[in-house]
């Protein structure tokens, strides 16, 4: 019986660990790293090798393992107290490959319990990552794990195929433009045929934390005093996770909501002491900075519809009306219901009133044909980069698409630089 | 014994290397307006390419040194007593191969890349024997964490 | 982290909501563990129904060592006939008939998260009750099973019981040099262990690489190989009923141990490379303080 390929998605908040062909990762925790050097932190190897950290001297190092010392994830942050934390990645890129290989040692061992020797793996990485990165990528997987074979996936490109899940999408394309949105950071990436469009990438600082912060400051306004302040943040975080949607107008949903009061304020209840709080607009106002980023935000002021409309913009001209057809939802702050068909509807307006215009330039002499604007949203879009690589690992010929440790061995890291892209597959 | 003629070796690797680096801008003489590293290219006639020479310390350390007109070539033997020794050195170089690219000798001060290359081959070796104990004290740990389980 | 854990901690995680805490929930996952063993979790029409099923290289041979047994003793209420294609045995649990008793319910999933190595248990154990009754009849001249058990590819276990003790010989396989030097290193320290006061009472360790032991070199499977380099095997002389668990896995520690090695020489020379960086860019020419002036093109249509 064959093993199924191992699927790791190492974001810069959380990451994701399970197996090809399962439905949702088995495993999801924080990439965070808790080390007893404390002082031997920075970014990757900037510490010279001083004989105190490898040598001689303290205890901990007395029996030559102490770099076995560690915990990650879930369990870093309990042992937070005696350990120093790390995050080994920053900005999507791995910042620190010391720890980032640590990491991954007890990601296989202790968590997915697997031996590598008898694994394909796939790893995901972000748009634009630098091909060294991939290089010292490789060389860690296959010269201390000794894995089987390789596949570097881009994130943007397992989003797209995570959405071959839904029943809106008709055929299994590669281009599209993925709305990738965590806690940290939004991107909008545009991808045709599986490679990213690098030059025309937005990042917006808007992101599920923002909407957290926001949705506390609107309690605190308020004057929600009920609110243990140590709970405020959890509070507000919980709020926007069970109670928060999209409205389709700002206006219409204050007037409803003021005359339907009885069915929409909800009442929240305290986490560990007992006390109550009333969710009332925020339940649509939080991720309204999405779409009207003035009510948060000072320094960021451009709707999210707009753009994804100047990404697709300044994409050549020949793939728009494919990322037009087909956008992506990804990550868990795209998970508020109705987020789809207010994108869909901001930018179908948009979009419209620019072909429209361009008729009218051409003095009715030109008819263009319309443009086909279609928000994908689907089941899997919490962890869409993760189970898009599920379903590529899972397929007969992902093994063929991997750089096997046998070629690794014949042509160096180098060969690593560069993935085949997966046709679309059935 | 052995640390006794690691100067003197040391010392003979920094004078020859430092007369070595006496280099100067060479035009090509076989390509117009082209400037290559003699002991490279071998195109220009033989004058260019001095005679190389070798710094032995014992029968496993050694450099070998070739001097041209404007460019020389170091290659350095490192001592691999055992298997273990030759495997990390293997593995040493390799790792440092694959970063070849961050290690730019072009255009750089002579007398301080004689310095860079005098303390690469003291603390090379000085790694490689490092690694080595590491590894044993590892191998004890580990040996020992297991078996204290049976106790 | 030292030593690896006996259990699996997928399976202990996904079934905890429902079957601890009585939560249906739509399950199918494939989970594996050390060793080529891979796990079913699923449920079908109904999510109160979920099978549970594994598949191992060696569950035929286990079998013959008493698996079976052992499954109808632990897990006996649960086992069912029709067996999952692909797998080697199923469980089933329906959620509407669990224990009524938390405690009890915890107490399952564990020892489901510890199926892989109470089935590898078996062949051990059956060897320790030979010895007993070897010792017990006082037999001189004792004759056992050699029981081989072929859990991975290429790698084998063998337990014998003697008169008075048990033998167990892994074979392993180095899939390259690195591994069976560092191996190498990493074995004879297991070997000379047993010299330090405070290991007296372990086992004793052997090890050889190329020639099997004398326990095992009659075996056809091994008079034939040819005498690789890559493989080595290790003998552990008289092994205790207590360490099971442990033993078990020593193939599996002493690989990840190899892996961690490697992962610790390259951090160590990535400082060293930064080291020789640093100095090699003390060459770096200072460049001299130039006023930068911008240069306005001035483009002629002529």
């Amino acid at each position: 019986m064959r093993l199924p390929p191992v699927i790791m998605d190492n974001g810069t908040g959380y990451t994701k660990l399970g197996f090809a062909g399962n439905s949702e990762p088995s495993f999801v925790f924080p990439t965070v790293i808790a080390t007893r050097d404390s002082a031997n932190t920075g970014a990757s190897g900037t510490s010279a090798p001083s004989k105190t950290s490898h040598l001689s001297g303290n205890i901990a190092s007395k029996r030559g393992i102490e770099d076995l010392d560690f915990y990650i994830g879930n369990e870093a942050l309990s042992n937070s107290k005696t350990y120093g934390l790390h995050y080994p990645i920053r900005h999507g890129q791995i910042d620190n490959w010391d720890q980032m290989e640590r990491f991954w040692e007890q990601s296989i061992f202790k968590y997915l319990r697997c031996e590598p020797e008898d694994h394909y793996f796939l790893l995901t990485e972000p748009p634009l990552n630098a091909p060294e990165n991939r290089e010292q990528t490789a060389e860690i997987m296959f010269e201390s794990f000794n894995i089987q074979g390789l596949y570097i996936a881009v994130q943007a490109v397992l989003a797209l195929a995570a959405s071959w899940t839904s029943k809106k999408v008709a055929d299994k394309v590669l281009t599209g433009t993925v709305i990738d949105s965590g806690d940290g950071v939004t991107h909008v990436i545009p991808v045709a045929e599986g490679y990213v469009i690098g030059s025309s990438i937005k990042h917006i600082p808007i992101a599920g934390r923002d909407i957290t912060y926001y949705v506390q400051q609107l309690l605190r306004d308020r004057g929600e005093t009920s609110i243990p302040p140590e709970d405020s943040l959890k509070v507000a975080e919980s709020i926007k996770e069970r109670y928060s949607y999209v409205c389709q107008d700002i206006v219409k949903e204050f007037k409803k909501s003021d005359q339907e009061a009885d069915n929409f304020f909800q009442k929240y209840q305290g986490i560990h002491s007992p006390y109550e709080v009333d969710v009332g607009f925020e339940r649509f106002l939080g991720p309204e900075i999405f779409f009207n980023p003035e009510i948060a935000s000072s320094d960021f002021l451009t709707p999210l519809p707009n753009v994804v409309d100047n990404v697709i913009q300044s994409c050549p001209i020949d793939v728009r009306r494919g990322l037009y057809k087909n956008i992506v939802l990804s990550g868990g702050s795209t998970m508020f219901k109705g987020f789809d068909k207010r994108l869909h509807r901001d930018m179908k307006r948009a979009v419209d009133a620019r072909v429209k215009r361009s008729e009218e330039l051409s003095g009715g002499t030109m008819k263009a044909k319309e443009i086909d604007v279609k928000v994908i949203s689907h089941k899997k879009q919490r962890y869409a980069v993760w189970y898009g690589g599920s379903l590529l690992g899972s397929t007969p010929v992902f093994n063929s698409y991997c750089h096997t440790k046998a070629e690794y061995e014949e042509h160096g890291p180098s060969i690593c630089r560069h993935n085949r892209v997966f046709g679309s597959m059935g | 014994m052995r640390s006794n003629t690691l100067r003197p070796y040391l010392a003979a690797v920094r004078s020859t290397l430092t007369a070595a680096l006496c280099v100067e801008n060479f035009s090509s003489q076989v390509a117009e307006r082209h400037n290559n590293p003699e002991v490279e290219a071998r195109l220009s006639s033989l004058e260019v390419v001095v005679n190389p020479l070798t710094i032995s310390r014992n029968k496993h350390e050694k450099v070998l040194i070739e001097p041209s007109v404007n460019s020389i070539r170091v290659s350095i033997k490192i001592k691999q007593a055992d298997e273990i020794e030759r495997i990390l050195c293997h593995k040493f170089t390799r790792f440092m191969m694959i970063r070849a690219e961050n290690f730019i000798i072009l255009r750089r001060k002579p007398i301080i890349l004689v310095d860079f290359i005098i303390q690469f081959m003291e603390e090379v070796d000085k790694e490689i024997s490092e690694m080595k104990l590491s590894l044993n004290t590892r191998a004890r740990t580990v040996a020992e964490s297991y078996l204290l389980q049976f106790t | 982290m030292i030593l690896l854990d006996y259990h699996n901690v997928v399976i202990e995680e996904t079934l905890t909501q429902p079957i601890v805490n009585v939560i249906p929930t739509a399950l199918d996952m494939i989970v594996v563990d050390f060793d080529s063993v891979s796990y079913h979790i699923s449920t079908s029409e109904s999510t109160s129904v979920i099978k549970f099923s594994i598949s191992m290289q060696c569950y035929k041979e286990l079998v013959q060592w008493g698996a079976q047994d052992m499954l109808q003793r632990e897990y006996g209420p649960y086992c069912v006939s029709n067996t999952e294609e692909g797998y080697d045995f199923t469980l089933e649990f329906n959620l509407q008939n669990l224990p009524e008793d938390k405690e009890q319910r915890e107490g399952l999933v564990k020892k489901l998260a510890l199926i892989k190595r109470n089935l590898l248990a078996q062949p051990f154990e059956r060897a320790f009750e030979q010895q007993a009754k070897f010792e017990e009849e006082k037999q001189t001249n004792p004759v056992s099973d050699l029981m081989q058990i072929h859990y991975r590819d290429q790698e084998a276990i063998y337990i014998q019981a003697q008169l008075d003790r048990v033998t167990v010989i892994f074979s392993t396989l180095f899939k390259e040099e690195t591994d069976r030097l560092f191996g190498k290193v990493f074995l004879q320290e297991f070997v000379d262990a047993r010299r330090r006061p405070n290991l007296q009472n372990a086992p004793q360790v052997l090890y050889s690489s190329k020639e099997p032991p004398l326990e095992i070199r009659h075996l056809p499977e091994l008079k034939n190989a040819n005498k690789n380099e890559d493989i080595g095997y290790v003998t552990f002389g008289d092994v205790r009923e207590k360490t099971i668990s442990q033993i078990q896995l020593f193939r599996d520690y002493l690989h990840y141990h190899i892996k961690c090695s490697k992962a610790y020489m390259h951090s160590r020379m990535r400082a060293r490379v930064q080291a020789f960086l640093k100095v090699l860019n003390r060459a770096k020419p200072e460049l001299p303080n130039v006023e930068k002036k911008t240069i306005t093109l001035v483009i002629l249509y002529i």
